[in-house]
Formats: structure tokens, C-alpha cells, sequence
């Protein structure tokens, strides 16, 4: 296993994703979005230092719920065209358009899942910020907000849970109900949006007298650069639609996405 | 250098100005300590220093603030920051960035610092605060004491003219409060940066720093001097504004007023005491032991221990309470503290073992029989508020309980009373002020007459007047048979009030015991405490020529 992944600009890494995501939307048979949702993978594994453990997990919460959706998609689909056409699939006999349809859908949703998880578990959150700034020139303003607003989620939470102790302590019952859980939410809202409040102005504060002006011209101490082996990664993974476009083409299973479902 | 000129204040929705009239000049190198109540303007001024305000102000200014020359009014934002640098009280929220190195980096980019020239001084920085092995740190991971630091860094890196810490202590136990202040004092030594110190407890930072500054409570500038002579000629103004003195200072003006002490010139430090004493009564720092009439087993542990997420907080807790007592809890930031704390009013439960309330399993306590027992005062007071009026804020439990409203209403009298929150009835309870809010959050928690009464630092961010009436109440309190459990890192007041100390290391409690015992131990440093000025007193005049009997 390499780095090679873990070391491409986030901001190219991020575009390829958005490309091969946007192409994939225009193919509509189930065999394409299955080739390549494995490349995909195969790419991950072999160029990608990735926490597998985490990766597996949260695949199979995918898998999971796109299982979900090829069973409600096979039996809410439309009425088929062509009902007499039918395949066997697992252990029923399916009119043939509805089960490509749902194959379709799922697997696309799979290799969608596959794109985006070769992203998030090898990019660093900051460093793709810091790169969108330098690449796709995103305001300071809102890049440094959304990196404070990163580091105070955890301060919420832990927040959210004081509150919860201290009128715990206070005797207020345990909701019970919805109409009683959302006046508890009210209740826990005033203090926790007012802690939120203080705090952010306080970092807002201690922003600006460290110099940050949001001003679009500075100087980056991390650069991010984009280079030859950045562009190589976004064509490669271009053209390895490509090639798998026509490969289906070739086997007779290709089909272009003409408004199906 | 900084000119204050006739400064006025007004935020919008306030009646009076916060700032009123204000003038000084600080020279470069010059160090100055501003003192003031709390709510007297002083994190405001901080805001008109550094820039923030007019710009961002929601209210009006007058008069007029030059930075060596050049009015605040027409700052662009960022600007101040080359010439004026802060270091905030709170150490979770003054940062953006993830890891150390990055944190220092983000003000050097907003500076403009050349890339190359960046790395040369994020190891310099790091190196004169002593964070050095952290470059690469998460700042999730760092202390409380290691923040501040990294806090100070971050400014430093900038190289301002002036620096302005405010109240930037408050969060820390003894040993990094100390370490702190040590290493300030040698960046001033040595950088002769303009310096302007923000603190209730003047402990440690009048030893290189001279003038005073004082604001009262309505914001006007009510002296510019000497310490010495501000203590000398103004010791009311200290007591009417409910500023705190050097403890030390405290302890040798008690004592002349008691006839047992002289001294030449009043003494800051323990080197101005050998220096300036002539005399001291040694029998006025022995303190008659405090004699626990502690009968009844109040609470019992048995081998608790309390982890989360893999990581050990408690290990093994075993113990025996008998109330009513006045337990002090200490120990370093993160030693788990609040933790027991938590677990032993049944706010969290352990992982194993027990814990007995009144010779009853917590867990065979209903929640509303044991909120009885015991009342909990949190770090934020606001945390426990739910209410719009402080009336109903301590009348909800006893309606809870369905008293009939004639005793909710003589009761709740009888509590806001006794915690001097008379007159504030008909108030929100977020429009208090700091000291107001912390005795609100405990007048709802003994207004059930609970037996028990945990408190986690809550002298922490409070003026002396505010500490003072707290500690009233609760020593009260503890008189009528409460036992008062209370998290602390103030050794002076474990040694004024408390029956018993309780020592935490490592989610482990390495001493528990009376404090006249814990101060008789060597080396309680390596528990991140110190020992409390009477005894450190006592210790430099055993090495002293001061006379210590009459």
C-alpha cells in the first residue's frame, strides 16, 4: 500500500470525484457503475493508506441501505412496458426493465459510495480547506470560520451534555412524549445557543487580534500545490470510465440514462 | 506607546457607560496591572486596545485611543494585532486551527510573514513558552496550562509592542498557574515588551510588575500608581471594589491590624516579607485546627472506577465520608475531579463498584428522593438555570414538591436572603452578573435544605467580593449541618474552611486527610499544588531573621 492518494492535492482529488460522479449519472446500465465502483476500490486499496476497519464499517451501512432500496425500487417500480419480459432474480420471477432499473440505482449509489469514501478517508478536513483556498481560491472568511466551527462541534456536544446533567440535577423530569421532548430541546437550546454565541464571538475576537483580516492575498505556510502526478490522477480516473464505458459498449450492455424512473 | 485620552464607553442597551472618562499612557516595556471588580469594563478596554472596538462595537465611544501615534477609530481590521497582542481567559476558544503548529503559522500568514521565514519563528516561539516537543501536537490534546501557553505563543510569534493577558490564569491549578506567570515574567525580561496584566489574583505577578491601574465598578479610573501605595494610602478602594490583594499581603496586613506584625514597606512577596518585616507573631499563622464533628457515614465508596472511550478516569476509588464536613477536592487539570464528583451525586455512574448515599446504594435512590439529598453547583452557572425570572429559579424545586405557595414564597425569601440576592426577583437570571449568578445556582441547590452540596470550582472567575460572600454562604451553610464537597485549586481556601482535603492524581486519590496533615507532606508539587501562603509564610521565616515572638 502507498500514500499516493493520501498525498494528491485534496482540491484536483476532490474535482475528479465530482467529475466521475457527474459522468456516472449518464450511464444507465447496472454493469458499468458495478466495474467501476470496483476499480474504485481496488484504486483505494492499493494506492490509499486508509483506516480499513472504518472503511469496511461504514461500506456495509451502505451496502446495507442500498439493499433496502433495491427491494423498494423492484416493488414500487412503475408499470413495466414490457411485463412479459422477465428475468429470474434470486427466487422470483421479475419483469426484466424493473430489476435493471433497481440494479441500476443501487449500484450507481454503491460506486457513488465508493468515490466519496476514496475522498473522505484519505483527505485531511484541513488540508482541504486550506487547499480550496489556494486552489479554488474559497474566501479566507468562510474557510477559517468552517475550520473553527470544525474544532467547536465536539465543544457542543460536550456542552449539550452538561446542560442535559445540570436540570437533570435541577429535577426536571425525563421527557416523555414528543410534545414534552421538544419544550426539553427548547430548554436546553437558551443556554446552549447562548454558550455558542459567547464562544464564537470570543474566537472571532481572538482571530482578529491575531491579524486575520479575511483578506484574500496571504501567504500560506502549508502550500498546496498541483502537479503533474495531481493531473495524471484526475485523467486516469477519466479515462478509466472511459475504458469501461466502451468495454460495455463492446459486451452489448451499455445504456445511455433516458429519463428511465 | 498607548495614550488613553478622556475614554467613554456606552453599549447600547446600558443605562450608564461602561468605560467612563478613562486616561493613561503605557510606555514601551512599561508593565501595568489593571484591577477592577468584575463588570468594570476591563475586557472592554482590552477590545478598544487591540482594535475591535469602535469597529465592531454595538453602542457609542468617546474620546480617543493612540497606538504610537495612530488614532483607534481609523484601524483597519487586523491591523492593532502588529502592535497589540491578547491572550484570553478562556483556553478552548481562542484558537482556530488544529494542531500547534498550525495555530502559530495562522497569525504569521495574516501578518504577511514571508513563507520561508515562517517555520524559523514558529520554532522560537515555541522554544521561549517551552512547547517545543508539541509542534506537531493536536491542541485537542494539550492541558489547560499548555493552551495558555500556546495562546501566548501565538501572540509572541506576532512580536507586538504591547501584550495584554487577560485574566489568562484563571483556568490553571497552581503549578501551571505558576509556570505561567514564570514564564511571562522572563519573555518581559528579556523581550522588554509593554505588558498589561488582567487578574483577580495578583499572586506571582506583582513580583515584576509595580504599577496599578484601578477601575471601579462604574468604570472610572480611580487610581494610576504604586501597588505600594495604592494598598498603602487606598486599602478601602481594594475593599470597596472587591479587588484582591497579594495573599501575602492580605495575611500581613490581617496581622498588623491584629497588633501582631510591623513592617517597613507592605511586603508583595515572600522576599519583601524578609526584607521588610521587622516582626511577626508566629501564633498568627497557626490556625486552630478545624474540628470536624463529623458523625455519620454521609457517603461510601467501594472500589469505583470510571472509564470512557478506552481511557481510565477514575482507578479504583475506595473511601468512607462522614458528614457534616467541608470536603475540598484537588488536584492537576484533568485528574478527575469533577468526575468522582459526578459520580458520587449520581449525575454519571461508574463502570464498576460502588457507592452508598446515606447508607443506601445510589442505585436504589430514585432520582427525585436523591435530588433531595444532595444538590450540585456546575462549573457554568447558566448550565442550570430554567427559568425567565430568579424567583421562579428558586421556587421550582419546592413547586416540584407541591408546597403550598405560601412556604414556596417564605422559603424562596428566606434563600435569597441568605445568598444577598434581595431586589433580584423579578430579573432573568442571565442579566446577573457573574457573582450573582454563581449564588443564584446555589440558592437553588440548598433551597430543599439538602444535606449534601457539591460545588465544582466555584470561586473560579469571580472577584474577591463575590468569593468572599460564596464562601460565606457556604461556610454558613456548613455550620447548619450541610456537608459541602467543593472542587477547588485555591489552597487558601481549603485552608481556611476545609475540614478535610482530598487529593487526586490520575484518576487516583493519593491523599485523604485534614489539611493541617496534606501541608505537612514534602513535595506537593508533584500532585500540581502548592502549599497556601500561610504555610509558605511560616516555611520562609524559619529561614528568616524576622522576629516571630513578641
Amino acid at each position: 500500500m502507498s500514500a499516493l492518494l493520501n498525498n494528491l492535492n485534496p482540491s484536483i482529488k476532490a474535482i475528479a470525484v465530482v467529475i466521475a460522479v457527474c459522468l456516472l449519472t449518464f450511464v444507465f446500465d447496472p454493469f458499468t457503475p458495478l466495474i467501476y465502483g470496483i476499480v474504485v476500490i481496488l484504486f483505494t486499496f492499493l494506492f490509499g493508506k486508509v483506516n480499513w476497519k472504518l472503511y469496511i464499517g461504514y461500506y456495509l451501512i451502505i451496502c446495507l441501505l442500498s439493499i433496502g432500496m433495491l427491494w423498494t425500487s423492484i416493488a414500487f417500480a412503475d408499470e413495466p412496458t414490457n411485463p412479459e419480459v422477465t428475468t429470474q432474480f434470486l427466487f422470483w420471477e421479475l419483469p426484466k426493465e424493473n430489476v435493471t432499473v433497481a440494479l441500476s440505482l443501487t449500484l450507481r449509489m454503491l460506486t457513488f459510495a465508493a468515490l466519496s469514501f476514496m475522498f473522505i478517508f484519505t483527505t485531511n478536513m484541513v488540508h482541504f480547506i486550506l487547499s480550496l483556498m489556494q486552489q479554488c481560491k474559497l474566501p479566507p472568511k468562510l474557510a477559517y470560520g468552517i475550520l473553527a466551527g470544525y474544532r467547536f462541534l465536539p465543544l457542543m456536544r460536550e456542552e449539550l451534555q452538561q446542560i442535559r446533567a445540570a436540570h437533570q440535577v435541577r429535577g426536571v423530569r425525563r421527557a416523555s412524549g414528543i410534545k414534552e421532548s421538544i419544550q426539553q430541546y427548547k430548554r436546553y437550546a437558551i443556554p446552549l445557543l447562548a454558550g455558542a454565541i459567547r464562544k464564537a464571538e470570543r474566537t472571532a475576537v481572538a482571530m482578529e487580534s491575531k491579524g486575520f483580516s479575511g483578506e484574500k492575498a496571504r501567504i500560506f505556510y502549508r502550500q498546496f500545490r498541483v502537479t503533474f502526478i495531481d493531473w495524471l490522477f484526475l485523467s486516469s480516473m477519466i479515462m478509466l470510465l472511459i475504458i469501461i464505458v466502451a468495454i460495455s459498449i463492446k459486451l452489448g450492455y451499455f445504456s445511455w440514462y433516458k429519463g428511465q424512473f | 506607546m498607548i495614550q488613553v485620552r478622556e475614554l467613554t464607553l456606552w453599549f447600547n442597551e446600558h443605562e450608564h457607560p461602561t468605560i467612563n472618562k478613562l486616561s493613561f499612557d503605557l510606555r514601551s516595556g512599561e508593565t501595568m496591572l489593571l484591577l477592577g471588580p468584575s463588570g468594570s469594563g476591563k475586557s472592554t478596554l482590552t477590545c478598544c486596545l487591540n482594535g475591535i472596538y469602535p469597529r465592531e462595537l454595538d453602542g457609542e465611544i468617546a474620546g480617543d485611543i493612540h497606538i504610537f501615534g495612530t488614532s483607534i477609530q481609523d484601524t483597519k481590521p487586523g491591523e492593532m494585532s502588529k502592535h497589540v497582542g491578547v491572550v484570553f481567559q478562556d483556553p478552548e476558544s481562542q484558537f482556530c486551527m488544529l494542531t500547534v503548529e498550525d495555530e502559530i503559522a495562522f497569525g504569521l500568514e495574516n501578518i504577511g510573514t514571508p513563507r520561508d521565514k515562517i517555520a524559523t519563528k514558529i520554532d522560537g516561539v515555541l522554544q521561549m513558552v517551552g512547547l517545543t516537543a508539541y509542534k506537531e501536537a493536536n491542541i485537542h490534546s494539550l492541558s489547560g496550562g499548555q493552551k495558555q501557553k500556546l495562546a501566548l505563543a501565538c501572540i509572541l510569534a506576532l512580536e507586538p509592542d504591547f501584550v495584554i493577558l487577560d485574566e489568562p490564569t484563571a483556568n490553571l491549578d497552581p503549578l501551571a498557574k505558576q509556570a505561567f506567570i514564570q514564564t511571562m515574567k522572563h519573555i518581559q525580561e528579556d523581550k522588554k515588551i509593554g505588558l498589561i496584566v488582567i487578574e483577580h489574583q495578583l499572586d506571582g505577578w506583582v513580583s515584576f510588575i509595580e504599577r496599578a491601574f484601578i477601575l471601579s465598578k462604574a468604570g472610572h479610573g480611580v487610581f494610576d500608581g504604586s501597588l505600594t501605595e495604592a494598598i498603602t494610602k487606598h486599602a478601602d478602594l481594594f475593599q470597596l471594589e472587591g479587588i484582591a490583594l497579594p495573599s501575602i499581603t492580605e495575611l500581613a496586613l490581617q496581622a498588623c491590624d491584629n497588633n501582631q506584625a510591623a513592617f517597613s514597606k507592605i511586603p508583595f512577596t515572600y522576599e519583601d516579607f524578609t526584607t521588610h518585616m521587622s516582626y511577626l507573631d508566629q501564633t498568627f499563622l497557626e490556625t486552630t485546627a478545624k474540628k470536624s464533628c463529623a458523625l455519620e457515614p454521609i457517603i461510601e465508596v467501594h472500589n469505583v472506577k470510571l472509564s470512557k472511550k478506552k481511557q481510565k478516569i477514575l482507578r479504583d476509588i475506595t473511601f468512607s465520608w462522614a458528614g457534616p464536613s467541608f470536603i475540598a477536592v484537588t488536584g492537576a487539570n484533568g485528574s478527575g475531579k469533577t468526575s468522582l464528583t459526578r459520580l458520587l451525586a449520581g449525575i454519571e455512574f461508574p463502570s464498576a463498584g460502588n457507592i452508598y448515599v446515606n447508607n443506601r446504594s445510589i442505585n436504589q435512590w430514585k432520582q427525585k428522593e436523591l435530588r433531595q439529598q444532595i444538590g450540585y453547583v456546575f462549573q457554568n452557572p447558566e448550565h442550570q438555570f430554567i427559568t425567565d425570572r430568579v424567583f421562579d429559579e428558586i421556587a421550582y424545586t419546592l413547586r416540584l414538591r407541591a408546597y403550598p405557595e405560601a412556604t414556596v414564597q417564605e422559603k424562596v425569601h428566606q434563600t435569597l436572603a441568605s445568598c444577598q440576592l434581595q431586589g433580584m426577583e423579578n430579573r432573568h437570571p442571565y442579566t446577573l452578573s457573574q457573582g450573582q449568578k454563581r449564588r443564584l445556582s446555589v440558592a437553588t441547590m440548598i433551597v430543599d435544605e439538602q444535606n449534601i452540596l457539591f460545588l465544582d470550582e466555584p470561586t473560579f472567575g469571580q472577584d474577591a467580593a463575590s468569593t468572599r460572600e460564596l464562601m460565606h454562604l457556604l461556610a454558613a451553610r456548613y455550620k447548619n449541618g450541610t456537608t459541602i464537597i467543593m472542587v477547588t485549586h485555591d489552597m487558601d481556601l481549603v485552608d481556611k474552611y476545609a475540614n478535610r482535603v482530598v487529593v487526586l492524581k490520575n484518576g487516583e486519590i493519593v491523599a485523604d486527610e485534614t489539611p493541617t496533615q496534606l501541608w505537612e507532606r514534602p513535595h506537593l508539587s508533584k500532585w500540581n499544588l502548592d502549599y497556601p501562603t500561610r504555610i509558605k509564610l511560616k516555611r520562609h521565616m524559619e529561614g528568616s531573621h524576622v522576629c516571630i515572638t513578641k
